[in-house]
C-alpha cells in the first residue's frame, strides 16, 4: 500500500529525519495563509498515489501568497493518471547545493533487505542504475541483521559526504532503515536528499509503501489515518461497484464474461479465451472460499454488462468448494436471472454436492437453467473456452 | 518414490480445532494421509476425528515422531507456528493461509534454512503425492499416481494440469503448490532439483504466472537438469500495470511479465505449452 508523500514525511520526521517546513493544504485560502506565515518562496506539490507527478504538472514553485493561492486552485482541478488532486503539500522552497538518493527495498530473489544509495538524486533511480551503475551502491542485509552505524557512515562517505556531515547522513541512513523495518515497509525512498545552501541535509521528497498484510500490527498507522486505500487511479462504474462488493474486478474490452475460480486460473483463462479467438470482457477473482452471496454478485456484474455476450464459468473446488459455488449460481438464477448464454465447468472438492444442488434447483424450476450448459471433469477446460468463444460470436 | 511426502510421512495439523482445519483434516484423513496429531495451544487433551490434540508441536514430535506439518491458522500466527514447528524438528511445513506479512516470511525462510527444513507457501493449496498423502486443500478428483511431477504457484492451475495428466493416463508423482503470496518459503528451483533426483518422475511440468520473480530464477536450474521440463505461463494477455488477483500477480518492471518469464524458461531449455492439452502432446513427442 502506497503512502502519500506527506504521510511518509510525517513518519520520517517523527523518526528524526529532517524534512522541509510545510503544511498539507486542501484549499487555495489555506495555501495563501501558509505562504503568508512562511514569508518565503513556496513549492506546491500535488498529493497523489502515483509517480510521474512532476512531468504531469503536479509541482509548482511560487514567489508570494497570492500566486500560491492561484496555483493551488489550478492544482486542485487537476487529474494526474486518473487521480483527482485533492490535497497539496505546501513547503518552503529549499535552496540546494547537492542532491543524493537513499532508498530501502526488498530483494525477493535473494530474500534480503537492500539499502540503496546513489550519488545522483532527483532522478528515476532505475534510469541512473541502468546508465551509470557505478553511481549506485547497494547494501544487502538479512531480515534479522542490524545495520551498524559504521556501515551507514561508510555509505555516507561513499556518497561523497565529508567531515562532520558523515555522522549526520549516516544517521539519516540508519533512521530510514529503522523506519523501513519498524513499519513493515516494502519501499522507503528519499529522493532527493538535499544538501541545502545552509549546509544541512534534508529529505525533500519521500516515498513509502507498506505491506498491506502487516497492517494489523501497525495501529499507529491507522491512528494517523493511514489505512487500506484504493490505488488504481480511474475506475469504471462497474469496477467501483465490484469494489463496494469486495470483488477484485477489472473491465477489459472484449465480450466474454469471465467467472473463473482462483486468480491463477483467472489469469490463464484470459489467455485461453484469446488463444481460441475470443476476447474477455473482464478479469475477476473470487478469492479463497467465497460465500454463495458473493458468487451471485459476481454473476450479476457480468449479466448486467451489456458488452458481455456469453459467460465462461469455471470452478475447480479447492478451498472454495463446489457446493458453495453451486449455491451461489442458484441464488443468482433465482433472484436475478441469467439473460445470456453461460458455460460452466465444475469439479473438485464437493463436486457431487454441487451437482445435487443444481439438480434440486432444476426440479423446482427448469426454466431458470435454460441458458446454462453445465460440465464436469470429463470435459477439458479448453473445450469450455472454445464453446464460449463460439457462443459469444453467435449471440 | 515421490518427493517431500509419501504414505510414511507423519503429519500434524497446526490449527486442527478451527473450522477450516477440521474440514480439511477430515478430507486429508479420508485420502489416507497419515495424520498423527494436531495442535491448538490451550486445547491439549482434546480429540479431533480421534486424533490427539496437543498444546505444542514439541509434544507431537515426542509422542508421535511427527516430521511434517500443515498449518491452518490466521496469517498473523503463522510466523510463530512455523518457527515452533521448525525448532521442534519438523522438516516440512506447509503453510495454507494467505496474506502472510513479507518480513515474517523472510524470517521463516531464514529459520528453515538454518535448521535444514522446507517451508512451502504461504497461500498454497498444498502438496499431494497421489495415492499416498494429500497435505492441504487440493481436490482428490484431479489426481492419480503416475510419472510426472508438477509445480505451480497457483492452486487452480495445479488442479487443471493434474486433471489433464490424469485424463491422458500419465498421472503424477508429486504435485506442489508453491503459493500465491509475494514472498514464498520455497521456490521453483528448489523443487525442480528434488524432482530431478526422484527416480519415478520422468518429466516436470512448471506453471508460472505474471508477477514475482521466481520463474526467472528457475532458468539456471532447468538448464542443469537432465529431465525435461514443460513450462506454461499465465498472463500473456494481461493488461500491463493492472493488478490481477494475487498480491503476487502484479506486473512489476520487466521481470514480472509473462514475456520475461517465458523467455527465461525457454532459454533454460523448457518446452513451452500454451494450453493444458499441449502438455500430453509434448510428453508424447519426448517419448514419455
Amino acid at each position: 500500500m502506497r503512502l502519500y508523500e506527506f504521510e511518509a514525511k510525517k513518519l520520517f520526521s517523527k523518526a528524526g529525519i529532517p524534512i522541509p517546513q510545510g503544511e498539507l493544504v486542501k484549499s487555495p485560502e489555506d495555501a495563501k495563509a501558509f505562504a503568508e506565515k512562511l514569508g518565503k518562496p513556496v513549492v506546491l506539490k500535488a498529493q497523489i498515489l502515483s509517480g510521474g507527478r512532476g512531468k504531469a504538472g503536479g509541482i509548482k514553485f511560487v514567489q508570494n501568497p497570492s500566486e500560491a493561492e492561484r496555483k493551488v486552485s489550478e492544482l486542485l482541478s487537476l487529474k494526474i493518471k486518473g487521480f483527482p488532486v485533492e490535497m497539496v503539500l505546501a513547503e518552503e522552497k529549499v535552496e540546494l547545493d547537492k542532491e543524493l538518493y537513499l532508498g530501502g527495498t526488498i530483494d525477493r530473489v535473494n530474500y534480503k533487505l537492500v539499502i540503496i544509495a546513489c550519488t545522483e538524486g532527483g532522478m528515476e533511480i532505475e534510469d541512473v542504475a541502468k546508465k551509470s551503475p557505478e553511481k549506485v551502491k547497494k547494501l544487502n542485509l538479512d531480515i534479522d541483521e542490524k545495520l551498524y552505524n559504521f556501515q551507514a557512515q561508510g555509505l555516507a562517505k561513499w556518497l561523497g559526504v565529508k567531515g562532520d556531515q558523515i555522522r549526520n547522513v549516516g544517521s539519516i541512513i540508519s533512521t530510514l532503515f529503522k523506519v523501513f523495518k519498524s513499519y513493515d515497509a516494502k519501499l522507503v525512498e528519499i529522493n532527493p536528499l538535499v544538501l541545502t545552501k545552509e549546509g544541512k541535509y534534508i529529505a525533500c521528497d519521500a516515498r513509502m509503501s507498506v505491506d498491506d498484510d502487516a497492517l494489523f500490527r501497525h495501529k499507529e498507522l491507522s491512528e494517523m489515518g493511514i489505512e487500506k486505500r484504493h490505488e488504481e487511479g480511474e475506475m469504471t462504474e462497474r469496477e467501483k461497484k465490484a469494489r463496494e462488493w469486495g470483488i477484485p474486478y477489472l473491465d477489459l474490452d472484449g465480450n466474454i464474461g469471465m467467472f473463473p475460480g482462483g486468480a491463477g486460473f483467472g489469469i490463464m483463462g484470459n489467455d485461453f479465451i484469446h488463444y481460441f479467438g475470443g476476447k474477455p470482457a473482464n478479469f475477476m477473482d473470487s478469492g479463497g472460499g467465497p460465500t454463495p452471496e458473493r458468487l451471485a454478485k459476481m454473476l450479476i456484474l457480468l449479466d448486467e454488462n451489456p458488452q458481455v455476450k456469453a459467460i465462461f464459468g469455471a470452478r475447480f473446488g479447492g478451498i472454495s468448494r463446489c457446493d458453495d459455488f453451486a449455491k451461489g449460481v442458484v441464488i443468482f438464477l433465482k433472484e436475478h436471472g441469467l439473460s445470456k448464454p453461460m458455460v460452466l465447468r465444475m469439479t473438485g472438492n464437493m463436486w457431487k454436492e454441487g451437482l445435487e444442488i443444481f439438480e434440486q434447483a432444476k426440479k423446482e424450476n427448469q426454466e431458470i437453467f435454460r441458458n446454462i450448459e453445465i460440465h464436469g471433469i470429463e470435459t477439458p477446460i479448453e473445450e469450455i473456452a472454445k464453446r464460449v468463444v463460439e457462443l459469444a460470436k453467435n449471440n | 518414490m515421490a518427493i517431500l511426502v509419501d504414505k510414511n510421512s507423519k503429519v500434524i495439523v497446526q490449527g486442527i480445532t478451527g473450522g477450516v482445519g477440521r474440514f480439511h483434516t477430515e478430507r486429508m484423513l479420508r485420502y489416507g494421509t497419515k495424520i498423527v496429531a494436531g495442535t491448538s495451544p490451550g486445547k491439549g487433551g482434546e480429540k479431533v476425528f480421534g486424533l490427539p490434540v496437543y498444546d505444542s508441536v514439541e509434544e507431537c514430535v515426542k509422542n508421535h515422531q511427527a516430521d511434517t506439518s500443515v498449518i491452518f491458522l490466521p496469517a498473523q500466527f503463522v510466523l510463530e507456528a512455523c518457527v515452533e514447528a521448525i525448532y521442534a524438528g519438523i522438516k516440512l511445513v506447509v503453510v495454507i493461509p494467505e496474506h502472510i506479512p513479507i518480513f515474517d516470511m523472510m524470517q521463516i525462510r531464514k529459520e528453515a534454512l538454518k535448521h535444514n527444513a522446507l517451508v512451502i507457501g504461504g497461500n498454497t493449496a498444498g502438496i499431494i503425492t497421489p495415492g499416498e498423502a494429500n497435505l492441504g486443500i487440493m481436490p482428490d478428483i484431479a489426481f492419480s499416481p503416475g510419472r510426472i511431477g508438477t509445480v505451480s504457484r497457483s492452486g487452480s492451475l495445479t488442479y487443471y494440469v493434474a486433471d489433464t495428466l490424469t485424463r491422458t493416463g500419465y498421472g503424477e508423482t508429486t504435485c506442489i503448490g508453491l503459493g500465491g503470496d509475494p514472498v514464498l518459503g520455497t521456490t521453483f528451483d528448489e523443487i525442480l532439483w528434488l524432482f530431478e533426483k526422484d527416480e519415478r518422475t520422468k518429466a516436470v511440468v512448471l506453471v508460472g504466472e505474471i508477477g514475482g520473480v521466481y520463474e526467472e530464477k528457475a532458468k539456471e536450474t532447468i538448464n542443469k537438469m537432465k529431465k525435461p521440463v514443460i513450462a506454461m505461463v499465465g498472463g500473456l494477455f494481461a493488461p500491463p500495470g493492472k493488478r490481477m488477483g494475487h498480491a503476487g500477480a502484479i506486473v512489476e518492471g520487466e521481470m514480472g511479465t509473462a514475456q520475461s518469464k517465458l523467455k527465461a524458461l525457454e532459454e533454460g531449455g523448457a518446452h513451452i505449452a500454451r494450453t493444458f492439452l499441449d502438455i500430453p502432446e509434448i510428453l508424447k513427442k519426448l517419448g514419455i
